[in-house]
Parts: structure tokens; sequence; C-alpha cells
């Protein structure tokens, strides 16, 4: 039984193997429900020389439902000193929110935060970053003004 | 399930990335201001008025709705306003002085006027008295150039092709029987756009010729039509950008943004501008009825859509509006 997640994801997978954007490199592609990917900001920027890597996590109507797509924040990586991007590594992007749609893949994902980063001229974390920290549920897609 | 390098897709320009610091919950689906008739109507009412018709619309439409219902006759919508507005009241009657005699409603997820407009177009086809093989192969064709579109457009073809599989095979199955000889029935195309949970959806898949496939049905057409309409609006650009607006600013916005955040992106309401995109590339007649409580004499307007000549054979789709909504019209005597 294929879900249209699977069939939409071999093939990205696929693409992603074939001709992956710079900077941005598979990590780990286990199955279709997890994926990691690694991003870097090329050229000069405030992200110059760091490696962060990205979770997207899929349910089975992807891709008319978005990823969730948060930065891992472990012993290894830490979510991007960013206006947009919380310490717990969740992302506030409208496309993974309710601008999300079919048209977008993991990589154009990818290549839109990677300009997000590219972008950033002053390392800050967005206001409130500590409270909503405290209160977000794990997955980004559960709080309500991620998703709509 | 080409390999070779796509152009760069248009749809994500690292440029115009949109990020907010909070989004606020669409919950209100855009409805046609400033751009088409009745929005003067729209603006006699007050903001309270306004706020309790979308919300009336809101509440019929709660989440344990189906996405499509059966026909229902108009007697009943007519009871949901008898002991409110009159007006309306007046309004149901004139449709039925017409004709019309049912309607079908469709969840208010800011995807009913793509669901309803596939809906009522490949309905048509299945009990169409015409040669149903003529239909089909005509629709098929149509929607095979409209492949050329949607790359024209830029977009890539993992994009589509899945949702675009989802629509042929169904409308294929109007006349071409799965293996146990059935074709598509009335009833099996009702459940397909339901989008039927789990196991009663994987066996109504393979009655469509889905056989292995776990897809909503419903949903990808949905798509499917939400990228058709893209692709008309992205391809010929200045045909279209001097209608194009913020549904919320009313400021002006260039195609590529609009198609991206009000066509492509999924619950978000469609407006003329989509509907004559939509109804041009899919080559059909649809006529859209205003029901908006607000015509001095109890007439509901019309607001045509025609894209082939007409023709006494074949009466246009008809979709019934109120703010905010669309549902499907019906006059079921005369098919």
């Amino acid at each position: 039984m294929s879900s249209i997640s699977t069939r939409r994801l071999q093939k990205e997978l696929k693409e992603i193997n074939n001709d992956c954007p710079q900077g941005i490199a598979l990590v780990k592609a286990e199955d279709f429900e997890t994926w990691y990917l690694s991003l870097q900001v090329l050229g000069e920027s405030v992200f110059a020389d760091e490696t962060f890597l990205l979770k997207f996590r899929f349910d089975n109507q992807y891709p008319i439902s978005s990823p969730s797509v948060t930065f891992v924040v472990d012993e290894h990586f830490q979510a991007p000193l960013h206006p947009h991007v919380y310490s717990n590594g969740h992302i506030c992007a409208n496309i993974l929110g309710d601008g999300w749609s079919p048209v977008l893949s993991v990589t154009s994902v990818c290549i839109s935060l990677q300009s997000m980063l590219a972008s950033c001229t002053k390392k800050e974390r967005p206001e409130g970053n500590d409270r909503y920290v405290m209160f977000a549920p794990e997955d980004p897609k559960k709080v309500d003004h991620f998703s709509s | 399930m080409s390999s070779a390098p796509e152009p760069p897709p248009k749809d994500v320009p690292p440029e115009t990335i949109t990020l907010v610091e909070s989004s606020i919950p669409t919950i209100v689906e855009p409805n046609a201001s400033g751009t088409s008739a009745e929005a003067s109507d729209m603006s006699s009412l007050s903001p309270f008025e306004l706020q309790q018709l979308t919300q009336n619309v809101l509440d019929e439409t709660a989440s344990s709705r189906p996405l499509i219902t059966e026909s229902i006759p108009l007697a009943a919508l007519r009871e949901e306003y008898e002991n409110g507005s009159g007006s309306f009241v007046q309004q149901i009657d004139y449709l039925r002085s017409l004709g019309f005699t049912n309607i079908r409603r469709t969840k208010g997820d800011g995807d009913c006027f793509y669901r309803s407009l596939a809906f009522a177009w490949i309905e048509r086809m299945l009990i169409s008295p015409r040669n149903q093989t003529v239909e089909v192969a005509k629709a098929l064709s149509m929607l095979d150039s409209a492949l050329l579109i949607l790359k024209a457009a830029g977009f890539q073809e993992l994009a589509f092709e899945d949702f675009y599989d989802v629509i042929t095979s169904l409308i294929r199955h109007i006349v071409v029987p799965e293996p146990d000889g059935e074709t598509l029935t009335p009833q099996i195309l009702l459940e397909a756009f339901q989008d039927l949970e789990g196991a009663l959806r994987i066996s109504r898949n393979r009655k469509l010729g889905l056989t292995g496939i776990d897809m909503t049905v419903s949903n990808c057409i949905v798509v499917l039509l939400r990228l058709l309409t893209s692709a008309v609006i992205r391809t010929d650009p200045e045909a279209y950008a001097p209608f194009l607006f913020h549904p919320e600013s009313g400021d002006e916005i260039v195609p590529q943004e609009f198609c991206e955040r009000y066509v492509e992106a999924c619950g978000k309401e469609a407006d003329h501008v989509q509907i004559t995109a939509l109804t041009k590339v899919l080559k059909l007649n649809v006529e859209v009825a205003y029901l908006d409580g607000h015509s001095d004499d109890g007439s509901v307007s019309f607001v045509e859509f025609q894209n082939v000549p007409l023709d006494d054979n074949e009466n246009p789709l008809v979709l019934l509006y109120r703010p905010g909504h669309y549902d499907i019209l019906e006059k079921l005597n005369a098919k």
C-alpha cells in the first residue's frame, strides 16, 4: 500500500540523491516519516562556518499537508541564532504554516531556510523565546500560530 | 519521473520568502471583496452582520461535515433561513422558480470552490445523456494539454504528476471498467469525493482503479485544480495582473506571490480571478449564483464564466455562492 506521501517522497529522495543544492546535504532518510538534512549558509554570512541539522517529519497526507520542520538541538547541533528561530529549534516561517503548498518540497524548504539565514544581519532570538520554549509542544505543527 | 535537471523552480525564489512573527490563523475565507459586483452589496452590511454571516457559514461547516454531501432539496436550505433572513428566503424561492431543485453542500474548508467545481464537472460527465466515451476522451485530452501549461508555469513534474494521475484515473473509470467489470457509479464518485478514512478508502480506491494506492482522492483533485489555476495565471501574468489584489488589504500583488499565497496553498478560497482562470483551462461554462440577501426584487444575480459556445444539450455547471462559501446548485428533474 503506497500512500501519496510515499510516492512523492520516493521521487524527492531520488532527486536529492541526484542533485542536491549547494550547502544542503541529506544526512539520513531511512524511511518516509523522518528525514535529516544538514544546512550551511554559503558565502559571507553571520552563520559562515556553522552547520545546522534540519529534521523533517511527514504525515501520510504530505505533500498536501506541510512537513513538520525543526532545527535539531542536541549535544552536536544548535538552532541558528536567528530572529525567526526559537532556541528549541522551532522555526517561524509562513511556508511551514498556512503558506505551505504541495508545490514546495524538502529541497525548496531547505533553500528557503538557507536564504532566510543568509539574509540575517543580527544574531538574536525571537522576542519571547524563553516563554515560548517553556510552553511549546515538541512538534511545531501542534502550535497554534504555526499551523492555523 | 524525469530525473533530468529541471529549470529552477519559479515557486520559491529565496528573496520572496514570507516570514511572519506570528501568523494569524486563517479562519475567515476571504470573499470576493472589491473585485466583483457583489462587493457593493456586501459593503452595505455592518461589520457585525458580516461577521454573523460568515459565522453562520463556519458553524454549519464544522469539521464533522462530509467534504461533500448527498443532493439535498433546496427546500431544506430555505428552512434554515425561514426564521432569519426574509431576503434569503425570497432569493431561494427565485432560484426554485428558475427550476433549481437541489443543492449539494461542500465543506467550508477554503477548498469548497475547487471541490464543488470538480465534483459537478465529473458528475456531469458520468450522468451525461451524451456519448460518455466522447466526453471522457475530450476531458482527458484537455487535461493532457494542460500538462504543458503546468510545465510552462515552471512546476516540477513531481509537484503535480501524482495528483494528475488521480484525476485522470477517476475520469477514465467513467467508461473504462475495472477488472471486476465495474465502471464509476454516482455513489462511488460521491464516496471518492468524501475522502473516507482507512480501510473504506482503500477498498473504494480499488474500485476507482487506484489499486494499492492509499490516496485521498478529493484533496488530490483539489490540489491539481489549484495548480492548474495557478499555472494559467503564471503563464499569462499580464492578463491577470490588473485583477490581483490582497484579499485582506486590497493592495496590488504580483502574480507569482498571488499564486503562491492564494492559489497553490490549500484552504485559500477562490475569487473571481481563480474562477476565470480555472474555467478557462478546463474549457467549462460555469455560472455562479450570488445568494447574498441583498436584492431589491428578490432575484439572484448570476455571474457567467463562458469558455465554450453555449450548447442547448449541455447546461453550464452552476455553483451557489453565499458570502465566503460555494456549493453546487442542481436541477435534478432536468437531467
